[in-house]
């Protein structure tokens, strides 16, 4: 070598040590990888990432419900209850028909570009809405809801609804999962004028505390970065958000995902299941699911999965035969072979999380027990919990993680219904319909009685198991099945066609989230009940409910506000109609497999550290960034 | 016949064929089952809980029939699917992600397809040929019953075991490669097109293991067949090098079937996409089209098969084309 | 000449077509082991499961996860379900589909083929169209759209991989045909008096029948091949056991990572080993027809 090379390379070398030393983890992105959390979207690759505009739908994934829109109301996951995010306080009655309302905002919020928010852009979207309904796909939620509207100041502004109401913050702010209300900025859509239907906003002006820093044109990832003025953002009054970049990203199939995510590549995950979140427990200690106990995973979604039925097509329309395919369904199997037992049983049409379950659940326990057939049967079984304890036992589950004593109900549900086949076929035969030679089940006539049990393919995979291993209990039981899975838009074109739908595996009736049960079942009345035969799609009321005294109770709740505790009693009342028909099988609440990796952050939601529900595209995201907390790993 | 005739008759044939396909691929996703509108809003519900009221979803839908184009005769939605495509070459707006243009869509991804996807095939084939020629020409030798032996190893595994063992070996039990692929953004620097370069390989790499077993046998069947014939017999008799005979009396004359081979691969490129970026997460039009496949979008699968289809077709009229230029046997016929 | 043996001196005299001979000329070492293997696994698969102690498909009949055992010579997968029965009705049901595909695909390329190649006129024009438009089809992205309808029925997809690929078989058939049409013992024929059945029954078919045998097996290994692949994407009856079905249970119960190897491994080795021999078989069969027309 030369002197001068000798010369070079020296410092060189250390340089390069040096860095080494201090080398600092860097995110694919070019990010610091200790002040980017990184979380794996909830829909995957997006096919039109540069469709970033609010009034249409795709704009609200990959961070924008979270973190770039805002909502006049927001929904605490932690109690059910509606908060004000960019409204001023709760929504002011005007008069007593509950058909005017008074809404007023909070001054000082300012869009990314510095532009103020101000009641212009509220009266600009609704306008825009109403201008364009036919054309938006995203406005539907309200733009039937409000009759007119009418400027008063630059705060205020007040609106008119078509019928009287009683649900306004939840209608024009969030329910559940988010709202179709999101104020678009004035200043940018009404350069667009009449274009403002195919508009891109891309990249998007943003009201929430982060801007969009970089997005992938093909869809896997979105980068957000936290605005420098994001205390005037639309939630910056919450409190500090933690992480400078946020980086929504697909990591792919679960197969390769779990292996990104025990290299510590991402930080959440979105339903993985819970056999690849044990094995990678075991291989990497700082990942944790949500409890260190079973279930494990947080079971407090709104909604519930059940086997929906239509009862309008015959034999289905026999109540003793949906209580036979009822008590066949082995549940207990079913839950320990697709979901390793980690499930919460709801008997009822709803969930029966600790928001549902003082108001419908627990008052109706003693119904449930004493439910009894026409024969003369008990069909619930209040030991289901047990059961599944004692199952998990033999399996070989560490007895420090099984709930015991009163924590059983918590965690596996109150009870479901029994599994007796030999009563169900008692069932089957009092209406005729008896098994064949070949084991299967028969109509009266004779001739073969298939189940075509419809279920989601692999984009629901949870579903997927269940369907299966329902399929593989009823064909044990002596039910013939056709276990189809299909993909998203034959499972919503069976489950809306009265002529295609037999059984369905579906959740989208059964939602209800708090004590306002009428935003889930507002649609049984007798105008979204078709012919049996019909090929017309519904647009509610997929349950196939029939029956003229519930379409009462809830024309009646439409007049009563939800504090009213008759309210609360009509509701457990079409709870009571629907269990004692078996109009739907409820099986559980949905199972949210959040699994989290402590290794660049920590103080994620847990069922020991409940501040917010765990879903990274909810309202309870905007707490989780709040209150993580860095590690400063390098 | 004349040339000009030969080429006139076979660009008919070749126009008609692109018709027949064009009316098969229009009326075949018309059987599935998942209509395109239910898909849409069912994809509301499902993540939207409770945010959708009936009335809303009742007018959604008409509105929806009403942009797409579905509603009335489907021999009049085929005559105007024809007209739309053929004179301006615009599939409409996909179904599933409306607004967006069914040829933004697929531009966006055709690069990263046809990337991936002819370098890959370009590699395997010159790689498989070069060592089932050299196979082929001293096939009586221990080693090319080896080199053979790997080939015949390599066929008949399914791509997506081949795929799914590298994925595990490369990017999990040896870290070498990322396990699921980070495009970067913005305008094409050294350092970005190195980046995916990278996330490029293990794809490819499947691609070519895949791909090149085959060439290996066809290429050494064909190479010991004319090892075989007198002119090559000849050319050691007259005491040409064995490096002399390889090329240039084997390797020519057991080229062309091999070329034709490559060509018509070439043009099933997009046929063998689908699964690779399934399991690579790969931007490319395969995606697309699962994607269109499982949400009833019709548009965007049109505009993915039409292409696939001219791409085949296209391949197909050149080699007819080309060939007797390079086989003097058929230039007389 | 020179003191290399030229290759066509060496192979066995050309007999005349059709008289039955011993089928030595058959054996070389590739198609040996080629139809060992593929008779291995059709024996094992047609005779094995009337010994099978239950339906294996059903679920949850054993303990999950155990691993091999003499109980179970291949454990058992997460569903609870014993992996060498499962294994051993997947060939069966695989090789059943591959039967027949083939049978399908070269009844109707061979008829096709064979009457456009002879026929000729405005007929083969029009039959040479209507295949070179299907070859164009691409099938698997087709079959991908169409999934939804083989979930429904699985004889959809023995339908819709025929329908999708006769089309190469036909075409070389009739090249096949239109090549032997001009040579001397056709001409002979015709002027002997025979009328064009005759002489494709006579004649042509022989010929062909090489060709044939060796298309089977190909088909047999295509359709094998499109049916797993469909499969472990899931676009399948999925709980019918299948060599693709296996793999696609394992690979969504993530099988690799949680430890059960086997799962997603017998499957794998089980189809390479059958390919394999399909592979050995058809080009074994290749290689015996072609030293026997003295081509080689």
């Amino acid at each position: 070598m030369t002197k001068l090379s000798r010369y070079l390379l020296a410092p060189l070398m250390a340089t390069l040590l040096g860095s080494a030393t201090y080398a600092q983890e860097m995110t694919d992105v070019g990010t610091p990888r200790n002040e980017t959390l990184i979380v794996q979207t909830f829909d995957g690759k997006t096919a039109n990432p540069d469709s970033q505009n609010p009034f249409n739908l795709y704009a609200i994934w990959r961070g924008f419900r979270e973190l770039g829109w805002s909502f006049l109301w927001e929904m605490d996951t932690a109690t059910g209850k509606s908060y004000p995010e960019l409204a001023a306080g709760p929504v002011e009655v005007l008069n007593d028909a509950h058909t005017q309302f008074r809404i007023k905002i909070r001054p000082g919020v300012y869009w990314s570009d510095g532009v103020e928010l101000t009641a212009d852009d509220f009266i600009y979207t609704l306008d825009t809405a109403k201008k364009y309904k036919d054309k938006l796909n995203f406005v539907a939620g309200y733009v039937n809801y409000v009759k007119s509207w009418t400027k008063v100041d630059n705060y205020t502004f007040d609106v008119e609804t078509t019928n009287p109401a009683y649900d306004v913050q939840t209608v024009l702010g969030v329910y559940t999962w988010g709202s179709q209300f999101t104020p678009a900025p004035k200043h940018i859509f009404e350069k667009q004028g009449d274009n403002v239907v195919t508009f891109n906003n891309a990249p998007a002006v943003t009201l929430g505390p982060y801007k969009i820093k970089e997005y992938d044109p093909n869809g896997f990832w979105q980068l957000w970065e936290l605005r420098d003025d994001w205390q005037r953002s639309g939630w910056g009054n919450s409190g500090t958000p933690q992480a400078k970049y946020v980086l929504y990203k697909d990591f792919g199939a679960e197969e390769t995902r779990t292996l990104a995510f025990v290299q510590n590549k991402y930080d959440i995950d979105t339903f993985m299941s819970p056999d690849s979140i044990a094995a990678a427990k075991a291989r990497n200690p700082l990942i944790e699911s949500f409890s260190k106990t079973f279930p494990y995973h947080d079971m407090n979604d709104a909604c519930s999965y059940g086997i929906y039925i239509n009862q309008q097509k015959a034999p289905y329309d026999k109540a003793e035969v949906r209580w036979a395919l009822a008590l066949s369904v082995d549940l207990k199997t079913v839950g320990l072979s697709a979901l390793s037992g980690q499930f919460k049983a709801a008997a009822m049409p709803l969930s029966d999380t600790p928001i549902t379950n003082p108001v419908f659940y627990k008052p109706l326990e003693s119904f449930l027990e004493g439910l009894t057939l026409a024969d003369g049967y008990k069909p619930f079984d209040p030991t289901f919990g047990q059961q599944m304890v004692d199952a998990l036992k033999a399996q070989g589950t560490p007895e420090n993680e099984l709930p015991s004593g009163d924590a059983i109900k918590q965690g596996f549900g109150a009870g479901w219904w029994k599994f007796d086949p030999a009563e169900a076929e008692k069932l089957m035969a009092s209406v005729g319909m008896k098994k064949g030679a070949d084991g299967f089940y028969t109509m009266p006539d004779g001739s073969p009685f298939v189940v075509d049990l419809v279920f989601p393919s692999d984009w629901n995979k949870v579903m997927q198991r269940v369907g299966f291993s329902i399929a593989d209990s009823w064909k044990k039981a002596g039910f013939n099945v056709n276990a189809r899975q299909v993909d998203a838009g034959e499972h919503g074109t069976v489950g809306n066609t009265n002529s295609k739908f037999n059984v369905e595996l579906q959740w989208n009736n059964t939602c209800v989230y708090n004590v306002n049960w009428l935003n889930g079942w507002r649609s049984f009345s007798a105008d979204n009940v078709k012919p049996v035969d019909s090929s017309d799609a519904l647009s509610g009321n997929y349950l196939r409910v029939t029956d003229p005294e519930i379409f009462k109770l809830v024309a009646d709740s439409q007049k009563l506000p939800t504090e009213d505790p008759q309210f609360a009693e009509n509701g457990r009342s079409i709870i009571k109609k629907l269990t004692e028909g078996m109009q739907e099988i409820n099986l559980m609440n949905i199972p949210t497999t959040i699994p989290t990796n402590s290794a660049y952050w920590t103080n994620y939601p847990k069922q020991d550290n409940f501040y917010a529900a765990p879903y990274t595209w909810w309202s309870s995201f905007k707490k989780t960034i709040l209150n993580i907390k860095a590690t400063g790993k390098q | 016949m004349g040339i000009i005739q030969y080429v006139a008759k076979r660009v008919g044939v070749y126009l008609a064929v692109l018709l027949i396909g064009l009316t098969i691929t229009f009326f075949l996703p018309r059987l599935m089952p998942a209509n395109p509108i239910e898909a849409y809003i069912s994809q509301l519900q499902s993540r939207a809980n409770g945010t959708l009221t009936p009335e809303a979803i009742a007018s959604m839908r008409a509105s929806l029939e009403d942009l797409y184009g579905l509603n009335g005769n489907i021999f009049v939605q085929y005559v105007s699917f024809l007209k739309r495509v053929i004179l301006q070459f615009d599939f409409g707006p996909s179904f599933a992600f409306y607004p967006q243009p069914v040829n933004t869509m697929i531009l966006g991804a055709l690069p990263w397809t046809l990337g991936l996807l002819l370098i890959s095939t370009v590699l395997a084939w010159i790689i498989g040929n070069l060592v089932g020629l050299v196979a082929g020409y001293f096939h009586t030798k221990r080693s090319a019953t080896v080199l053979e032996l790997v080939g015949i190893l390599l066929y008949p595994v399914p791509y997506y075991i081949l795929a799914v063992s590298l994925i595990l070996l490369l990017a999990y039990v040896i870290p070498i490669f990322p396990l699921s692929p980070t495009f970067p953004v913005g305008a094409m620097t050294p350092a970005k097109f190195g980046m995916v370069l990278y996330n490029s390989i293990l794809p490819a790499l499947t691609l070519v293991l895949a791909g090149f077993g085959w060439n290996i046998l066809s290429m050494k069947a064909l190479a010991v067949a004319t090892t075989e014939e007198p002119y090559a017999t000849y050319a050691r008799l007259k005491g040409a090098s064995n490096w002399t005979r390889m090329t240039r009396y084997v390797f020519r004359n057991a080229m062309l079937p091999q070329v034709t081979a490559l060509a018509l691969s070439l043009g099933t490129v997009f046929n063998g996409a689908i699964l690779t970026e399934i399991l690579f997460s790969y931007p490319g039009v395969g995606l697309i089209m699962r994607t269109a496949a499982s949400s009833g979008d019709y548009n965007v699968l049109y505009g993915a098969i039409t292409i696939s289809i001219i791409a085949v077709a296209t391949a197909g009229l050149v080699i007819d084309l080309f060939y007797p230029l390079l086989d003097p046997r058929i230039r007389h016929q | 000449m020179s003191a290399t043996i030229l290759p066509e001196a060496t192979a066995a005299p050309t007999r005349p077509v059709g008289r039955r001979d011993s089928l030595l000329w058959l054996l070389n070492t590739r198609l040996a082991v080629g139809i060992t293997i593929v008779a291995i696994f059709a024996l094992g698969g047609l005779i094995l499961p009337f010994f099978a102690p239950a339906d294996p498909a059903l679920q949850s009949t054993y303990l999950k996860n155990m691993p091999v055992s003499w109980m179970h010579w291949l454990g058992t997968n997460s569903l609870g379900q014993d992996i060498f029965w499962l294994l051993v009705f997947a060939i069966r049901n695989s090789l059943i589909l591959g039967v027949l595909v083939a049978i399908g695909v070269t009844i109707i390329s061979t008829v096709i083929g064979l009457s456009a190649g002879f026929i000729g006129g405005n007929f083969e024009r029009l039959l040479m169209l209507v295949v070179d438009s299907v070859i164009t089809i691409p099938l698997l992205p087709l079959l991908i759209m169409l999934g939804a309808l083989i979930r429904a029925n699985q004889a959809f997809l023995v339908l819709a991989i025929i329908a999708f690929g006769w089309a190469w078989g036909a075409r070389t058939i009739r090249s096949m045909a239109l090549s032997l049409r001009e040579r001397e013992f056709i001409n002979m024929a015709r002027f002997s008096g025979a009328n064009t059945f005759d002489i494709l029954l006579r004649e042509i078919f022989p010929y062909v029948t090489a060709y044939m045998l060796v298309n089977f097996i190909n088909t047999m290994l295509f359709a094998i091949n499109t049916e797993a692949t469909l499969a472990v994407i899931g676009v399948s009856r999925v709980e019918i056991p299948t060599l693709g079905s296996i793999v696609f249970w394992a690979l969504n119960y993530n099988a690799l990572f949680t430890g059960n190897y086997v799962w997603l491994v017998a499957p794998i080795v089980a189809s390479v080993l059958l390919f394999l021999g399909l592979f050995l078989a058809s080009t074994g069969f290749n290689a015996a027809f072609a030293s026997r027309r003295g081509v080689l």
